[in-house]
């Protein structure tokens, strides 16, 4: 025993700047959500080229994931950490760095993503450059949490922090796996990764970015706050260990049930289907753990309103884990994926378990931080109730709204024919419950501003100068002794004494080391055959790369975020082929850097749009979609027809290409005459149409010359003309 | 010969099935584990440790 004492505080100041970045950008990207959710009904609230929907929807789901999420796990794994570790963090400059650093990218993605610089990959759409930042900062985040983790002063790792370790490692791994790119100028990249194989990185990391970022984190942070709030133990902490160590082992399988009947190959998405299903058992058990923290203080929820607010959280983590498994589950997916459906689960999951954990854990931080009583506890009772009726219209509203969409897709009248042909008939029916969600989210907004206020208001009545506690306790000894095993019994109680998992949580690295290793392991054996397999991606003959000034086409299609409404991916189910045309083969996306399969249907699939309209209808599409379908719901884009298209970036995109593997011939040598030449003609045969002169250099043409490519390959294939 | 051309004859369908074995085996060996009686003691100390900001629970 080592008697000599070391003194030491805590770093609160850190907490207190992550706790004021968490709300703020929080109300940012609430209200970005509230915007992009009055434009869906309201189509002339897509004020500005910069503002419409397809721009403004990655920075939403990006301010709410990375910023206020983000920000809300690193105020509590400050606070946190340093209390069960019972030591300061290592360095207050690394800790500054990496608050400073998150705050500048987040300032970034707002900057680049409206002005359309984005990878086209859902929670991935950052550029390059940004991406680079973002592993900096993460790695700085990351030594100076390790290095803390070995000044500890406390032997046992509290399982709190084992979810923060897992969620640090695996979120570095899958940030920069998914986001292997070869850049093609400042702001623009191609995914190293085509067709298939990039639809299996980017929802191995979409999903995983729910587990890691969404979901592990923030079961840290319960398992710290709902003890503290209830001031008693974690109802079982057997139960947090065993939810550890499944969600560990479990989740980073799961990310194929994105891909359901899509071109991915079957017995992926069946080993990802029955993951999740698995999944559901280990949440439910640390839902239940979190709710039995509570046993004997049930009285205090209806006088507290933090517990309010954790019950609510933990309340909706076990719905969104229940509905998750059963999403995951083909045919419910059949139903539910490309609709709203989605939306509304992960709305329960976001506003309800990642968004009501947060909001009680800043008022349980608030009086603590600031070293003074809550302003007013009324105000917080109010934001609970706004929000938890915000909560329930939105998701409500939502949920009928995919199931209503759903059920319409897939619906054949008594001949066999679809009985609502029309896609624009699908979203009609949809404009009342898109009005209920924008109440829904202005009461959740509410809430939130509240929230602010009443911080602002506590944060006034701080003292002069904040006290800084002294804490006193004795170093570790540098080796780990086992004074308790036990002599008798042999291989099996050896075991089950779980020394050897002692000592694995007395080397932190160590410890870290094996759960890189199993989220790794499982990685590869499902990335692995996806990658390497050639029967798992047949090619097709006819399909070529596209055109220069088609891919310049693509890369306007990027830019405006089209793959957030439409997707390019048709189920092989007779309602979708009905509706669609032929099903997608693997082979069709061999080209795809990257791959735009999409993930909702706002408006119709376009997979085979090539041929199905003239020219000209594109043309005037583009301008007023209203002029061609009356009550279509998109943005209209009348900048297309008088933006010039930026030739000369043509070739360094198809060089990027070419670099990939595309076989781009020619292209390499002269893409801007290439494509001058088509745009030539397809500006002409436009004109002849009786459409606008003058077009041939005008975006509109590169991005029509897109649109009639589409799907055409496999039509060439099967003896159509070119 | 590329590396896909090896991997796409090595025959390897069976490759996912024997990983899902692999995982739900390890997963067994840790419930067995955590469940084992005879760990209450160090539970509850662990279990304790978000109460109390100025003591170590489990110390040395």
């Amino acid at each position: 025993m080592n008697a000599r004492l070391d003194s030491f505080s805590y770093d609160d100041a850190i907490v207190r700047k992550f706790l004021w970045a968490t709300m703020i950008w929080g109300i940012v990207g609430f209200l970005i959500g509230l915007i992009i959710a009055i434009q869906l009904p309201w189509p002339g609230f897509n004020l500005a080229p910069y503002l419409t929907f397809g721009r403004l929807r990655p920075l939403h789901t990006n301010a709410v994931i990375f910023a206020f999420a983000g920000n809300a796990f690193f105020t509590g794994a400050y606070y946190s950490t340093q209390r069960l570790l019972k030591t300061r963090m290592w360095s207050d400059a690394l800790s500054k760095f990496h608050f400073w650093g998150w705050q500048a990218i987040i300032v970034a993605a707002a900057v680049t993503l409206p002005l359309g610089f984005t990878q086209s990959k859902e929670y991935a759409e950052l550029e390059w450059p940004i991406d680079i930042a973002i592993a900096v900062v993460w790695v700085a985040f990351a030594v100076n949490y390790f290095v803390t983790l070995t000044k500890r002063r406390e032997r046992h790792i509290y399982v709190a922090i084992w979810f923060y370790i897992a969620s640090i490692i695996t979120v570095a791994l899958l940030h920069i796996f998914n986001n292997l790119s070869v850049p093609a100028g400042a702001f623009k990249s191609y995914s190293i990764y085509a067709g298939v194989q990039d639809a299996f990185m980017q929802w191995w990391y979409g999903h995983n970015a729910v587990a890691f970022f969404l979901t592990t984190p923030f079961l840290g942070l319960m398992y710290y706050f709902m003890p503290k709030a209830a001031d008693r133990p974690v109802f079982s902490y057997r139960l947090s260990i065993l939810h550890f160590w499944s969600l560990v082992f479990l989740y980073i399988w799961a990310g194929p049930h994105h891909l359901h009947y899509t071109a991915l190959p079957d017995w992926a998405s069946t080993l990802g289907m029955l993951f999740s299903v698995m999944l559901w058992m280990p949440s439910w058990g640390g839902m239940v753990n979190g709710l039995l923290t509570l046993r004997g203080a049930w009285h205090k929820v209806t006088e507290d309103p933090i517990l309010k607010f954790f019950v609510v959280a933990v309340t909706a983590y076990g719905m969104s884990t229940f509905e998750g498994p059963m999403l995951s589950i083909k045919s419910v997916n059949a139903l539910a994926h490309y609709t709203d459906w989605v939306i509304a689960h992960v709305h329960t999951g976001a506003l309800g378990w990642n968004g009501f954990l947060t909001f009680g854990m800043v008022y349980w931080l608030a009086p603590r931080l600031f070293q003074t009583e809550i302003y007013s506890k009324k105000l917080v009772n109010l934001h609970f109730w706004l929000a938890t009726f915000g909560i329930l219209l939105y998701v409500v509203a939502i949920y009928s709204a995919g199931a209503t969409q759903g059920l319409m897709w897939r619906a054949f009248d008594e001949t066999g024919r679809l009985q609502y042909p029309d896609f624009v008939e699908t979203v009609m029916r949809l404009i009342p419950m898109y009005w209920v969600r924008v109440v829904g989210g202005t009461l959740y907004i509410t809430g939130a501003s509240l929230a602010i206020y009443n911080l602002y208001k506590t944060w006034a009545t701080r003292p002069a100068t904040y006290e800084v506690p002294v804490v006193q306790a004795a170093p570790l000894d540098p080796v780990y002794v086992d004074d308790h095993a036990p002599e008798a019994g042999g291989f099996w109680a050896r075991f089950t004494h779980m020394g050897w998992h002692r000592r694995w949580e007395g080397m932190p690295l160590f410890f870290s080391v094996m759960t890189a290793v199993a989220v790794i392991i499982a990685s590869l054996f499902e990335i692995i055959p996806t990658f390497l397999i050639k029967s798992n991606v047949p090619t097709i003959a006819s399909v070529k790369p596209y055109t220069p000034l088609e891919l310049a086409g693509r890369n306007i299609y990027q830019r405006e975020g089209c793959f957030n409404c439409h997707s390019q991916m048709i189920r092989p189910l007779t309602y979708e082929t009905e509706r669609y045309g032929d099903y997608s083969k693997p082979g069709e996306s061999v080209y795809e850097h990257p791959f735009l399969w999409g993930s909702r249907r706002i408006g119709p699939d376009l997979a085979r749009e090539g041929g199905k309209y003239p020219d000209l209808w594109h043309v005037r599409h583009m301008k007023n979609p209203r002029e061609v379908t009356q009550k279509s719901i998109m943005p209209a884009y009348p900048h297309l027809e008088t933006n010039l298209i930026d030739f000369p970036s043509i070739q360094r995109s198809v060089d990027a290409m070419a670099m990939i593997g595309v076989p781009y011939g020619d292209a390499v040598n002269n893409a801007p005459a290439m494509a001058k030449a088509q745009a030539e003609q397809l500006a002409a045969s436009i004109e002849a149409a009786g459409g606008p002169k003058g077009l041939a250099d005008k975006e509109i043409v590169a991005l029509t010359a897109y649109l009639q490519r589409l799907g055409r390959d496999l039509k060439n294939a099967s003896g159509g003309t070119p | 010969m590329r590396l896909s051309d090896i991997m796409s004859a090595a025959n390897l369908s069976a490759y996912a099935e024997v990983a899902m074995v692999l995982f739900l085996a390890a997963f067994v060996v840790i419930l067995l584990a955590i469940f084992a009686p005879g760990r209450k003691r160090t539970y509850d100390a662990a279990s304790r440790m978000p109460l109390d900001d100025e003591h170590p629970q489990t110390p040395r």
